[in-house]
């Protein structure tokens, strides 16, 4: 019997008219680290919220099968009962952060379950050091960065002394630095406390590493369980719409080309360790990678500037200097990718471009005229920005009325109107929901609905700010293909963005951010294989990027960013060698 | 806004901040009923003197000065009235008497900012839900305002992403009539109220999995400690209750600072 055991589970939302949940079988053993992932909508948060009673003592709706969590059947209990066995995080710190106070927050499940006060002293003390913001402990909770608020809402909930730990994304809205450290914590916490660990999350690149075993969910259904090593290579994941980490991806490709390994590696260093095996010691061969010259390396001077950033300083009305002086040429029709940790002032940069935000000292120019005196409605007809959340701006009845908005806005006559709309919908392919509110839409399916509100207008620069927060595997494919689109019909596409894995599928231009300044600028193969710069915008390069600055004692170039590329080089090398 | 600014607790030690929230409370509401009670510019001038030792000695000056900032057109607002309205009500005539009591007024007006500011500058929500909680109110209420004041700096940063995103689509909210830009703020309150429906859904989750209620013997991780200082400032507050009150009923009426005259 293991520590949370859930037979033949069944779960239907009040008012809705198919299950959510369709007959899960799950035994998680004490002290196991267990990845559970999935594409959006497969049910995994439906499923985490049974293992602490939310569901059904806080949404009802219709509950078969059995739950149980340290040998209490959940059924019996209320949440509140269970939070001393059972921890759930949740995606969202701001909404699970209840104090002012750091220290106070942590106290408030302990509070709750009155806990006196020297007790209380006593495991906040231990939490705070368990999760590393011991040294946050006076601060005020609306001043931390967000990896220390997830870190923090960790922290609120181990206080209670759970067995076990449940994390629903938590670090989907974390840079990946942030999502490491908290990856980090959990390692600790499981390896050193023996609490088990049910870990829900996209990023299995990041993760995969660090857990025992893998559970793959689809529609409602367990599809795959197993360790890492062996779900990663099987087709059904594949087909279940999960992403691979990038290290499996590459070991296959090699394996499907004749060469051998013993274990299927997770991590680039574990990579590295399995190529060796299969190098000789000394005297390697080099072999001249004879790789077709890039076309991405042109950067396009000749065409002509469409924004041009001059010198710009900008500081919030709170006295913070977000720009230091940045200085950027933007040409038509490239595609840039602008990278660094969050608070590194990319999104303060992106809102000057359609005078959002205006310069404290510097000028913009967007197609060579100076923007200091432009509305921001007029500038807004050339440069569309479509911000992370679409549900910040979500608000008509319909989906057709949603994209017909802003051309509203700008005075469109009513048959263009339309015209454009269907456009935008069979662009983005959600014609189907046109007259459907967007509110019922999933997260993927109103972000399209909130990029063709913008692209309906079809500006000449596109601005996506954080385009793959929160999105799955298949979301983050359809937006790759969906900005090569873009790129062909000669849009100028600006993104913002922390998701290294995606900017090494596009290949954009790439400028690195940190601390207010731009601190690198160049074709990405360029910037990902600077590590001086990266490390000082707290940017860690690509998985096959990592792999490749380790092997150049191989004759190895160190700019390989794609699996194909990768595989490739490995082969020859091993091939001349054996 | 800037007049609430000054109002905002911001982090900070001092022995004004480590007075016990009731103590403070009557301290407050002391100099409260004094201003009130007295309409001469000479006992408000007093009192102003008084309060401001206590905004140094809790380094609050410049939050202060702030909120000063912020009451300054409503202050000038009280004056300017006041002198026109004496004017033209008694027959375009104005005496230095009703120059005093117009600048009584402002001055009184400036001694409860002070007052007010010096109360909630120098005490964190924490402490005074702590307070509200010693006064039997049930913990329900208390955390829902420890709860508000906890969402207004995330409410703020959400309105303001909003506005971004529906201005970057074309939005003009300063063009048009009145009832027109009225109307333009549908696309702007509609999100900012579907966010927190959902918001609150999430942090009842959150409450549930930190097991809120599941004891009704809630422990608090603060305890209010009434110490020497805080019995000696109680008993001066009420000293000072008591001779505001002797003066302004049982003495002599208090007189005027300038001497009687015709200016206009």
């Amino acid at each position: 019997m293991g520590i949370v055991d859930v037979r033949d589970l069944y779960y239907t939302y009040p008012n809705a008219t198919s299950p959510a949940l369709k007959g899960v079988n799950l035994t998680i053993n004490e002290g196991e680290f267990v990845l559970l992932t999935g594409p959006s909508g497969c049910g995994k948060t439906t499923f985490c919220r049974t293992l602490n009673g939310l569901i059904p003592n806080f949404y009802n709706g219709d509950l078969k099968g059995e739950v149980k969590v340290a040998g209490m059947n959940v059924a019996d209990h209320t949440t509140p009962e269970l939070a001393r066995q059972i921890g759930l995080i949740f995606q969202n710190p701001d909404n699970q952060i209840f104090a002012l106070i750091v220290e106070k927050d942590v106290a408030f499940g302990l509070e709750n379950l009155g806990v006196p006060k020297e007790k209380m002293m006593l495991e906040i003390d231990w939490a705070l050091k368990m999760t590393g913001i011991d040294d946050l402990r006076d601060r005020a909770t609306h001043e931390l960065s967000g990896g220390q608020k997830q870190r923090l809402s960790i922290a609120s909930i181990l206080a209670m002394r759970p067995k076990i730990l449940i994390l629903d994304e938590p670090t989907s809205f974390l840079d990946p630095i942030g999502a490491e450290r908290v990856f980090n914590v959990l390692k600790t916490l499981n390896s050193e406390h023996d609490i088990t660990v049910l870990l829900i999350e996209h990023r299995v690149d990041l993760a995969a590493k660090h857990v025992d075993r893998v559970v793959i969910f689809a529609d409602g259904r367990i599809v795959n369980n197993g360790p890492p090593e062996e779900i990663f290579t099987l087709d059904e994941t594949r087909l279940a719409g999960v992403g691979i980490p990038k290290m499996v991806e590459l070991t296959q490709r090699l394996m499907t080309k004749g060469l051998k390994f013993e274990k299927m590696p997770l991590s680039p260093e574990a990579f590295i360790k399995q190529l060796d095996k299969l190098l000789p010691k000394k005297g390697i061969k080099h072999v001249q990678p004879s790789l077709n010259a890039e076309l991405d390396e042109f950067i396009n001077e000749h065409m002509s500037p469409v924004i041009e950033v001059n010198d710009v300083a900008y500081t919030y009305p709170s006295g913070l200097e977000a720009l230091k002086g940045v200085s950027l040429v933007v040409h038509q029709g490239e595609f840039v990718a602008i990278m660094g940790e969050n608070g590194a002032g990319k999104t303060t940069l992106v809102k000057h471009f359609n005078g959002l935000l205006r310069p404290t000292i510097g000028s913009i120019r967007v197609h060579g005229e100076n923007i200091a005196k432009k509305s921001i409605a007029s500038l807004a007809r050339k440069v569309g920005l479509v911000f992370q959340n679409p549900d910040d701006q979500l608000f008509s009845e319909s989906v057709e009325e949603e994209i017909g908005f802003a051309l509203h806005n700008f005075g469109f006559k009513d048959e263009v109107i339309a015209k454009r709309v269907d456009w935008a919908l069979n662009l983005l392919d959600i014609e189907r929901y046109k007259n459907s509110s967007p509110f019922i839409l999933s997260g993927g399916e109103k972000k399209r609905v909130a990029l063709g509100s913008v692209l309906a207008w079809d500006p000449d620069i596109v601005v996506l700010d954080e385009p793959t927060i929160g999105q799955d595997h298949a979301q983050k494919e359809r937006l790759i293909h969906f900005l090569m689109q873009l790129r062909t019909q000669g849009k100028t596409t600006i993104i913002v963005t922390h998701d290294v894995e995606f900017v090494a599928e596009c290949k954009p231009r790439v400028v690195l951010m940190a601390d207010g300044r731009i601190i690198a600028d160049g074709p990405i193969k360029e910037i990902m294989t600077n590590v001086e710069a990266l490390s000082k915008a707290s940017v860690s390069p690509p998985e096959i990027t990592k792999v490749f600055s380790k092997l150049s004692r191989y004759g190895c170039p160190s700019d390989v960013l794609d699996v194909d590329e990768a595989a490739y080089i490995i082969h020859r090398i091993v091939e001349a060698n054996t | 806004m800037s007049l609430l600014e000054g109002l905002r607790f911001t982090r900070g030690d001092s022995v004004v901040h480590r007075l016990d929230p009731r103590v403070k409370f009557l301290m407050t509401i002391v100099i409260f009923v004094a201003a009130i009670l007295f309409m001469k510019l000479i006992p408000l001038v007093v009192i102003l003197v008084v309060q401001l030792p206590l905004v140094v000695v809790a380094k609050i000056e410049r939050e202060w000065l702030k909120s000063l900032k912020g009451g300054l057109f409503l202050a000038s607002v009280i004056f300017i009235t006041n002198l026109i309205s004496f004017y033209f009500f008694q027959g375009r005539v104005l005496t230095t008497e009703n120059v005093e009591l117009a600048l009584t007024l402002t001055v009184r007006f400036i001694v409860l900012i002070t007052s007010f500011s010096i109360f909630f500058l120098t005490t964190s929500p924490d402490k005074l839900s702590l307070a509200l909680e010693k006064a039997r109110v049930p913990f329900e209420f208390n955390f829902a305002f420890i709860t508000a004041i906890r969402f207004v700096p995330v409410l703020a940063d959400e309105a303001q992403s909003i506005m971004d995103a529906q201005r970057s689509r074309g939005l003009e909210l300063d063009k048009g009539n009145f009832l027109g830009r009225l109307r333009k703020y549908i696309p702007i309150l509609l999100p900012l109220i579907i966010n927190s429906i959902r918001r609150s859904l999430e942090l009842a989750e959150a409450m549930e999995s930190r097991a809120f209620g599941s004891t009704s013997n809630r422990t608090n991780l603060y305890e209010l400690s009434f110490n020497f200082r805080d019995s000696l400032v109680l008993i001066v507050s009420i000293t000072v209750l008591a001779l505001v009150i002797y003066l302004r009923y049982f003495c002599p009426p208090i007189p005027n600072l300038f001497p009687p005259g015709r200016i206009l």
